[in-house]
């Protein structure tokens, strides 16, 4: 069942910046959507339009098949956990998960039953009684998803939770949301400029540009079938090696001195790209080019390696290569690469999209 | 100071004791006096220790009459100070609180405009449009009344401007919670704003009592009955007496008397004021 409707909604501020042209999304029940960007890209906008909390100048909201564009944020049965967490400060962890229903004028042993489930589900017992200034910044993220939790709201939304938090605990909260919104089945839209984040936590993904959705679909179509540059880009770190190029007879002309030959019945400019971990070592027979190594990062369990794509004309583009692994090249060394065809991802450079394999 | 220079800390301990010996003295001949018979004070030598007529005079000022043409006890003038202090203290919180909060946190057209006149309405203190304030009170019937004391003294620009200080500082994400929470203006207003500004409020409570208790030119204006005197304008009148001595034993009682309830207002409340100060619990 459809659970969240966006029908080409649209964001146009009083002083006439237009932050979101039009966005069409459809929300699945219980399905976990990240919307991603950089920032400004309108993505914390569009959240906040189907929180209410922002106006929504054009288009049709609807969640459970209700328009939803002249509610109140109370009336819409969302809830939403703020990226300060923004918990009253004088108030009690149990009086800030319950306020909301306070509110609601729900009874005060049914408050209390909810309030302890969900304080128990997220080993927040022992500290309902504490003030948030008593909390450490993961116990205070816990109590802001309780607060949105104990409402059993249809949508919960959340606007870059994670950014206060350290590496860490980032990881570990970023798994414990995953699960319990899994437990719950609580449909979810989730913001992020974060791409590991959004690639972990989604089961669909929205990437937003210039208040565009470039793409939506799952992390692993996006990763493979990246619809346009900036989502080639943005998914993936080190993120794909996009070079200009053109597209002729004798295949991709990267170059004057360098062409990968393919036969594709496309004419023109194109952007060709390949992920770092796709390329492959090679000796200088069968290799595609060669690259000039100007720096290695050893991470141990990979190296990335970043250099120049050399021909006889001279350097050319910048490229990084991802090995799995230690690896130890010298800087300035030439290394032999080979790019599998399977991986190329070729895009028009004139209209940005995918050109079809 | 991490200094450790033994005739440094010397110097400044003494320079701390004769600053509060040169405070506390008037206040301490105020109170010998006080115990002294009425001829003792004027009679040119300034006793400086306990005399042995202090119950009675206390007794006769606070409770029978304050002397010197006026014949009210002080206990009662106390409580018109009182009831005009804490009505301009409540209500310049209560006006500029609500002030604030429309100004902060609601978007209506002239908000700014609104915002600069109320606080131009500083250069204009009670002294400068006293005729006119005057003429308005008058009108409205309001010359001996505690509305008339308190009324034209509780709209306050200063007040407004600290608590749209405060206000602004409440993070906007706050706000947003709030009304995700279903929390309408009214509910935002007493559950969350309210408990926020606590500190603000009592700062505030301890500077306005104290202006208050201190209002001098205002209740000589517009009190002319007995019953609504209060006791900071009738010092000045118990030193005016036209016939006979001047009873200085009642008039410094009468006068500490008058420290009191501002002394216990800034002592109790002490550790509020310096909070709402300096720090936000924000």
């Amino acid at each position: 069942m459809t659970d969240v409707i966006l029908e080409k909604v649209g964001k146009t501020y009083p002083n006439g910046y237009h932050a979101i042209p039009s966005v069409d999304l459809s929300i699945e029940e219980g399905e976990f959507i990240v919307l991603v960007g950089p920032s400004g890209c309108g993505k914390s906008t569009l959240l906040r339009m189907v929180a209410g909390l922002e106006s929504i100048s054009t288009g049709e909201l609807r969640i459970r098949g209700e328009r939803m564009n002249e509610k109140e944020p109370a009336e819409r049965d969302i809830a939403m956990v703020f990226q300060n967490y923004a918990l009253y400060p004088h108030m009690s962890v149990y009086d800030n998960m319950a306020y909301g229903l306070k509110n609601r004028g729900m009874a005060k042993n049914l408050i209390e039953e909810k309030v302890s489930d969900v304080a128990a589900m997220l080993g927040l017992t022992e500290l309902l009684q504490r003030k948030p200034r008593q909390l450490s910044g993961g116990q205070r993220q816990r109590v802001a998803m309780g607060r949105a939790m104990v409402r059993d709201p249809k949508v919960f939304l959340f606007d870059e939770p994670l950014s206060n938090l350290d590496a860490k605990l980032r990881v570990q909260m970023r798994v414990e949301i995953r699960q319990l919104q899994r437990k719950l089945g609580t449909t979810t839209l989730y913001v992020t400029h974060d791409q590991v984040e959004a690639m972990t936590l989604a089961d669909r993904l929205v990437v937003l540009n210039k208040g565009k959705a470039e793409q939506i679909g799952t992390p692993m179509d996006l990763y493979n079938k990246p619809a346009t540059p900036f989502v080639a880009a943005f998914i993936g770190s080190p993120s794909m090696n996009l070079i200009d190029a053109n597209l002729t007879e004798q295949g991709i002309k990267i170059s004057e001195a360098l062409t990968l030959p393919l036969s594709h019945q496309h004419r023109g400019g194109i952007v060709w790209g390949i992920r770092p971990e796709h390329l492959e070592v090679s000796d200088e027979h069968n290799a595609d080019f060669a690259l000039r190594i100007l720096a290695v990062e050893s991470l141990g369990a990979e190296t990335l390696i970043h250099g120049k794509v050399e021909t006889e004309l001279g350097n050319g583009d910048p490229m990084v290569v991802r090995l799995s692994g230690p690896h130890l090249p010298d800087v300035n060394s030439l290394m032999w690469l080979t790019a599998p065809v399977l991986h190329w991802h070729l895009f028009d450079a004139k209209t940005q999209q995918r050109l079809r394999d | 100071m991490i200094e450790n220079r033994p005739w440094l800390t010397f110097a400044s301990h003494a320079t701390l004791l004769m600053g509060i010996a040169l405070v506390a003295l008037p206040v301490w001949m105020a109170l010998v006096a006080s115990t002294h018979p009425a001829s003792a004070f004027g009679a040119g030598h300034i006793p400086l220790w306990f005399g042995d007529a202090g119950a009675e005079t206390w007794g006769t000022v606070l409770f029978e009459k304050a002397g010197n043409g006026v014949d009210t006890p002080v206990w009662f003038m106390m409580l018109n100070s009182l009831i005009m202090a804490l009505g301009i203290t409540f209500g310049k919180i209560a006006i500029s609180l609500l002030s604030a909060y429309a100004i902060v946190f609601f978007r209506f057209p002239f908000r700014n405009l609104c915002f600069w006149i109320i606080f131009m309405t500083l250069m204009l203190p009670v002294e400068v449009r006293i005729v006119p304030t005057y003429e308005v009170v008058a009108n409205l019937d309001l010359l001996n009344s505690y509305t008339g004391l308190t009324l034209p003294l509780i709209a306050s620009a200063t007040a407004t401007f600290l608590f749209r200080q405060c206000f602004l500082s409440i993070p906007g994400e706050l706000v947003e919670a709030a009304r995700m929470d279903g929390a309408g203006p009214w509910r935002f207003f007493f559950d969350i704003l309210l408990p926020l500004s606590r500190t603000n409020i009592a700062a505030l409570f301890v500077i306005l009592f104290i202006y208050g208790w201190n209002q001098y030119l205002w209740p000589l204006l517009i009190t002319t009955d007995d019953a609504y005197y209060t006791l900071v304008m009738s010092i000045k009148r118990m030193l005016s007496v036209t016939d006979g001595d001047i009873a200085w034993n009642q008039i410094m009682a009468t006068t500490l008397l008058a420290m009191l309830p501002p002394v216990a207002v800034v002592i109790g409340m002490q550790k509020l004021f310096v909070k709402g100060l300096v720090d936000s619990e924000k």
